[in-house]
């Protein structure tokens, strides 16, 4: 089942993706992908342990080859244009790696040593400027065989950071950090997003993903079993309209006078439920009529319950 | 995060870091590592040893004690023997540790796929390991060459600036520190086989112990073969038989023809051992 909501055609893409697999003996890691990420979107890639989101992101890096189809980076196909295409990408894949006896400052200068866009006058600057914006500040000079969980993976963000990307791609980039390091890390995203740069996060953490994100991805057993800008799969899965009032006899009368259908709904507060019904529309009528509106919101199922439906009926 | 270059621009921007960064990098990895300092360190005593041995046991030998006997009231030779002794297995296992973090060490440590990420190509990779490994193999060499020449002139050195040789004949100084020099780069160059052997091992496995034992495997079985009086045929295809040419720099005249000899075969080794390395990088996942 392919659960699909249409990308804008015509919009710039930051990664294209058609008919991707990746088989690795009798496994098959991802099965026939068709992924579009657009330009400036925040894309978060859910799914199952094991259901093939880390392949596809090394896929999409060129650090693996794919056994069919095609991947395209910034309009260049992969692994074949990785040099043109890699500068302008930033990437923290399958935890951070970094060698034990150089000290995290240490170790994010080797990286930015090996940075074609980094001019050599501009990596001390650029080491400090990575270090202060993961919260590292204080911990640069330490070993990094004596960080943290949470440290190793702020320096594996820091080395992704190290100079304004296009593209940023973070695979589990909150693994490991306390609720500090979430928020920093929810804070970076949205900074990347703010200055125009595409993000993908992938995370097994929902509430994470709904927070930061513009758009979603769903794998399972390696297949995209959903993909689309988050508020319209989440609207194509709405209930209806929720409207709180204490009025709520005076509000269903209203609008089932106008030929809505209405109900009560007072399971948390007290309140009436539109099914169908134009947000603007039914608040306007509701007002009219001297109604008093508390609240009006999409009833739209959380993230959680999309994907639990998503994965369930999938299997 | 300003000033976002456009897809078009990508094209024109640079591909890749300046090689002399990427080097230079490499170097400072190399060399700041505790293990490559312990193993200098260890090898800095091999000459000192040696001379503190010969002076003791001077005192009471006579003539007709080999070539470590040589050694004893004419320092300059010790750093000629301390290199040839060290080549049987000790500068071997230094460079086999040096290629097996280069590669398989870094694919352990998840710092491999940043390199490429950055990205570093992979055949520019290749040259930055093999030359990381190289100047572990002559600081190695140097390490034991120079020590030697200051243990020989403080601890042995009765002849002082002069090197006695085998055929009895007497150097000056200039041309013994020629003929030391030879010998470096001389086993600088077996150590480039053997490291560019290991780079290949390292590039085929994912861990570095397998490097290492290969090496040390490798050495052994050579031995074995080599000491194999059926097998002589197999001599001039192994890369060890040629190991002992350096003593040949203390004779005089000197014979050239068995360091010729070894210099070929560690060519061939070399070349062997860069292909495969590089074979396997360019298709090797990360």
């Amino acid at each position: 089942m392919t659960f699909a909501v249409a990308a804008d055609p015509g919009t710039a893409v930051a990664a294209r993706v058609r008919g991707l697999c990746k088989v690795f003996g009798a496994t098959v890691a991802v099965e026939d992908v068709d992924l579009d990420i657009p330009d400036g979107a925040v894309l978060g890639m859910l799914g199952p342990n094991g259901s093939g989101k880390t392949t596809l992101i090394r896929l999409l890096l060129g650090l693996t080859r794919p056994s069919a189809g095609t991947a395209e980076l910034l309009n260049h196909p992969m692994p074949t244009g990785a040099a043109v295409v890699l500068p302008h990408v930033g990437a923290l894949v399958e935890g951070p790696g970094f060698h034990p006896f150089l000290s995290g400052r240490e170790n994010l200068r080797r990286v930015a040593a090996t940075e074609p866009l980094l001019p050599t006058r501009a990596i001390p600057a650029a080491v400090d400027a990575a270090l202060e914006r993961v919260g590292l500040g204080n911990a640069a000079d330490r070993r990094f065989r004596g960080y943290s969980l949470g440290m190793k993976q702020r320096l594996g963000l820091a080395g992704a950071l190290l100079l304004p990307r296009r593209l940023v791609i973070l695979d589990e980039p909150t693994n490991g950090l306390d609720p500090a390091g979430t928020r920093d890390v929810r804070r970076i995203i949205a900074e990347l997003h703010a200055g125009g740069a595409t993000v993908v996060v992938s995370s097994h953490l929902l509430t994470e993903v709904e927070a930061t994100c513009t758009h979603v991805a769903v794998l399972q057993s390696g297949s995209l079993i959903a993909e689309g800008e988050l508020r319209r799969l989440l609207d194509a899965d709405a209930t209806g309209l929720v409207v709180t009032t204490p009025d709520t006899d005076l509000a269903v009368a209203t609008l089932r006078a106008a030929g809505l259908d209405a109900y009560r709904d007072d399971a948390d507060e007290p309140g009436v439920v539109v099914p169908a019904g134009d947000a603007p529309g039914v608040i306007a009528l509701l007002v009219r009529a001297g109604v008093a509106v508390h609240e009006a919101r999409r009833g739209r199922p959380r993230l959680e319950e999309l994907f639990a439906r998503l994965t369930e009926t999938a299997t | 995060m300003s000033a976002l270059p456009d897809t078009g621009s990508l094209r024109d921007a640079p591909r890749t870091a300046p090689l002399r960064r990427l080097l230079g990098a490499e170097v400072r990895w190399v060399l700041r590592r505790p293990r490559t300092l312990v193993i200098l360190g260890l090898l800095a005593l091999i000459p000192v040893l040696i001379a503190v041995g010969v002076t003791v046991a001077g005192r009471r030998a006579g003539p007709g004690r080999g070539l470590i006997g040589a050694v004893a009231g004419n320092g300059l030779v010790l750093p000629i023997v301390a290199v040839t002794v060290s080549l049987a297995l000790l500068l071997p296992l230094a460079v086999a540790m040096a290629a097996a973090d280069a590669i398989a060490g870094e694919t352990a440590c998840g710092t491999l796929r940043g390199l490429l990420l950055a990205p570093v190509s992979r055949l520019r990779l290749v040259g930055m390991k093999a030359f990381g490994v190289l100047v572990v193999a002559a600081a190695a060499v140097l390490v034991l060459a120079v020590v030697g020449m200051l243990a020989g002139l403080l601890v042995v050195g009765e002849t002082g600036w002069q090197l006695v040789t085998l055929s009895g004949t007497t150097l000056g100084i200039g041309q013994a520190l020629a003929r030391i020099a030879l010998v470096v780069v001389w086993a600088v160059g077996q150590l480039a086989a053997v490291g560019a052997v290991a780079l290949a091992v390292s590039a085929w496995t994912e861990h570095p112990l397998v490097v290492l034992a290969a090496v040390l495997g490798g050495l052994i079985v050579f031995g074995v073969l080599g000491a194999i009086p059926t097998l002589e045929w197999l001599q001039p295809y192994l890369l060890t038989s040629g190991w002992s040419a350096a003593v040949d720099a203390l004779r005089d005249p000197m014979p050239l023809t068995g360091m010729w000899d070894a210099t070929w075969r560690a060519l061939c080794y070399l070349a062997v051992g860069l292909s495969a390395t590089i074979a396997r990088m360019l298709r090797r996942d990360a």
